[in-house]
């Protein structure tokens, strides 16, 4: 299936746009969200070529019911197929996108559109793309509203055949990197080019003749009444229009999920810690803030990925209970068991990574237990042979799987406050991206909160300056005296997102190539494996 | 988790919850549940630690904190590489101790990429 200008773009003029798209990457997420897209407008080229196949395509489905209530108020599958491509051999031409005036059926079930993504497309041109995908999809298709959305390409087609013949071309295309492009396929509700459309003139006349049938006061359809997944779909739909709707609805829906074993518990211990509170001791961890509410905005403001993970969920690989097979849940943002505690961590967090990358780690003392353990590690891996900006962390990587030495194990595990602290201001001086912070809360009881953070930080100085690395960070802290938390665990696990070819989940900091490092010294390679 | 999934929870506490990739599991039923929705795996543990929680935080209930990482290839994807932390929590009887997961954090490194 070739564009009906008969131009497929050459080699260089593809990986050139891709490349002017790379660095357009940041500028179209951050305004894709607002993104007004228009209706019908952005394949009309390629429609009235691909459409009388897609018809065709489609007609040959029998489980695809079309209601062209212009036609004919009746469903039934015989009687109205023939009249519909009659009547959309007429109008095809002028309006494509008239066509798909489906929408609520008099008996309330759903039109057929799907919304086809690609995850991380954003990196791809989108000619290139839907070539690649034609190519090597066994029906034609047609992809309407074509947008990026965060990382991630999507368009929408109208026919679950067709969906479904997308959905197996996932896998199946590499890029030209040599990288395998998934595509993920999810029914959707009436996609709101489609309202639009319904509010044109003809379909005035369309409504007339539906309420015959059936009530139809509203004056669009209500995107909100359609009963499939209805999660992906507000998500989807008020990221496009609301984001800040978005942010509410996605601690709304943590909030509901608070697992009753943590619920349960006693909070009075930790209400103390409230932010507003003030310090007795007026240890530099602990901040005293005047007004509550501009308190836990201004800490939201620097954990923006906190709120908004949940509408960058990526869209469940399945269609429609189809697959036979398991599949992953879908992964999501930041878990917090509760308001009160996101403010309590949130507020620890800003405090205490202040001092660490203040250059003077010692001001952490007051944060930590007399009795307080802390280890670090960094990856083991068998086939890194190549020095890098871990190697600062090499000698105090505490990794029990291979570290046999009984001495060493012990030295590695620091004890007491002192011993920690001294041992966090020997590691590189740093710079923690807040921005890119995900935190887990994942065990709390009325003494203690156990809680992993997940982020990014920049080394500021020595040989890899501006090296960036991923961290996590779990800490076990009791309630402190004075609105604090005293930690009496930390564990750290530093690694490099580059270096191991894993795709950075964190978006916020480019990574930058590794300087030269010197060989490790006897100490080290002692504790190499033999 | 890769050779014998349906014994996975004989490993935690009844009331034990899980954080799978932000996804909240929580009590014995659940957590059979979901480790039967789960495709099979095949793990990969290349780093361990682990540390003594303070008494402090565990009102004396002898727990250690345990932090590992590796790669994990599930069925019908990609692989990934992975961190997991535990909370395990000695139950002593008579006779023996027996460690049990109280709770459970599990994340792919790159889990915005599914």
């Amino acid at each position: 299936m070739s564009l009906p200008s008969g131009h497929t773009m050459g080699h260089t003029d593809q990986v050139a746009q891709r490349r002017a798209r790379c660095s357009d990457i940041y500028q179209r997420r951050l305004s894709s969200r607002s993104e007004k897209v228009n209706p019908g407008i952005h394949s009309s080229s390629h429609q009235q070529q691909d459409g009388e196949a897609a018809m065709h395509g489609a007609h040959m489905d029998s489980s695809v019911r079309y209601t062209p209530y212009a036609i004919s108020p009746y469903n039934r599958k015989g009687s109205f197929r023939k009249q519909d491509q009659t009547h959309v051999n007429m109008e095809r031409e002028q309006k494509p996108p008239e066509r798909r005036m489906e929408g609520n059926m008099p008996d309330g079930t759903l039109g057929s559109w799907f919304k086809i993504t690609v995850p991380f497309g954003i990196k791809y041109n989108e000619k290139w793309l839907l070539n690649l995908i034609r190519n090597e999809c066994s029906v034609p298709f047609i992809p309407v509203e074509f947008h990026y959305e965060n990382m991630h390409a999507s368009f929408f087609v109208e026919n679950a055949s067709i969906a479904y013949a997308l959905k197996n071309v996932s896998g199946k295309i590499w890029d030209e990197d040599n990288e395998k492009i998934s595509i993920f396929v999810n029914p959707a509700g009436i996609p709101h080019f489609a309202q639009k459309e319904l509010k044109s003139e003809k379909v005035e006349k369309i409504k007339l003749a539906m309420n015959q049938q059936c009530d139809v006061s509203q004056e669009a359809l209500d995107i909100q009444r359609l009963p499939f997944y209805p999660d992906m779909m507000t998500r989807d739909t008020k990221m496009a229009s609301n984001p800040g709707k978005c942010m509410a609805a996605s601690l709304h829906v943590h909030e509901e999920n608070i697992p009753m074993v943590m619920s349960a518990v006693g909070m009075d211990k930790w209400k103390g810690t409230e932010p507003g509170g003030k310090c007795a001791d007026r240890s530099p961890v602990c901040t005293t803030f005047s007004d509550n509410s501009s308190n836990i905005n201004s800490i939201l403001e620097l954990f923006p990925k906190l709120l908004c993970l949940d509408g960058q969920q990526s869209p469940r690989p399945t269609l429609c209970g189809t697959e036979a097979h398991k599949t992953l849940p879908t992964c999501k943002g930041s878990f917090f068991g509760s308001e009160m505690l996101k403010n309590l961590v949130l507020q620890f967090l800003q405090q205490y990574y202040l001092i660490y990358d203040s250059g003077d780690r010692q001001g952490l003392l007051s944060a930590y237990h007399d009795e307080a353990c802390f280890s670090l590690s960094i990856p083991f891996n068998p086939e890194d042979s190549a020095p890098s900006s871990l190697c600062k962390y090499f000698k105090d990587s505490r990794n029990i799987k291979i570290l046999k030495d009984p001495y060493l194990k012990g030295e590695l595990l620091r004890h007491t406050k002192r011993d920690i602290v001294d041992s966090l201001s020997a590691l590189p001086k740093t710079q923690h991206d807040l921005s890119s912070f995900l935190v887990d809360m994942w065990c709390q009881t009325e003494w203690m909160l156990c809680f992993s953070v997940n982020g990014v930080f920049k080394e500021v100085e020595g040989q890899s300056q501006g090296s960036v690395l991923a961290f996590t960070r779990t800490f076990i802290a009791t309630p402190g005296s004075s609105s604090s938390l005293c930690i009496v665990n930390d564990k750290l696990f530093v690694w490099d997102t580059s270096h191991q070819g894993t795709q950075s989940a964190l978006f916020t900091l480019v990574p930058t190539a590794f300087s030269s490092v010197p060989a490790f010294s006897q100490e080290q390679q002692k504790m190499l494996p033999s | 988790m890769d050779k014998r999934r349906r014994a996975l929870t004989r490993l935690y506490l009844d009331k034990a919850t899980l954080i799978w990739n932000g996804n909240v599991v929580s009590g014995l039923d659940a957590l059979n549940n979901f480790f039967d929705t789960l495709p099979s795996s095949e793990f990969q543990v290349n780093m361990l630690d682990c540390q003594p929680v303070h008494e402090q935080a565990t009102q004396s209930q002898t727990t250690v904190l345990v932090v590992t990482s590796g790669t994990v290839k599930f069925d019908g994807n990609k692989q990934h590489y992975f961190n997991q932390n535990f909370l395990l929590t000695a139950q002593s009887t008579p006779n023996n101790t027996v460690w049990k997961i109280a709770s459970d954090c599990f994340r792919f490194q790159d889990w915005s990429s599914g």
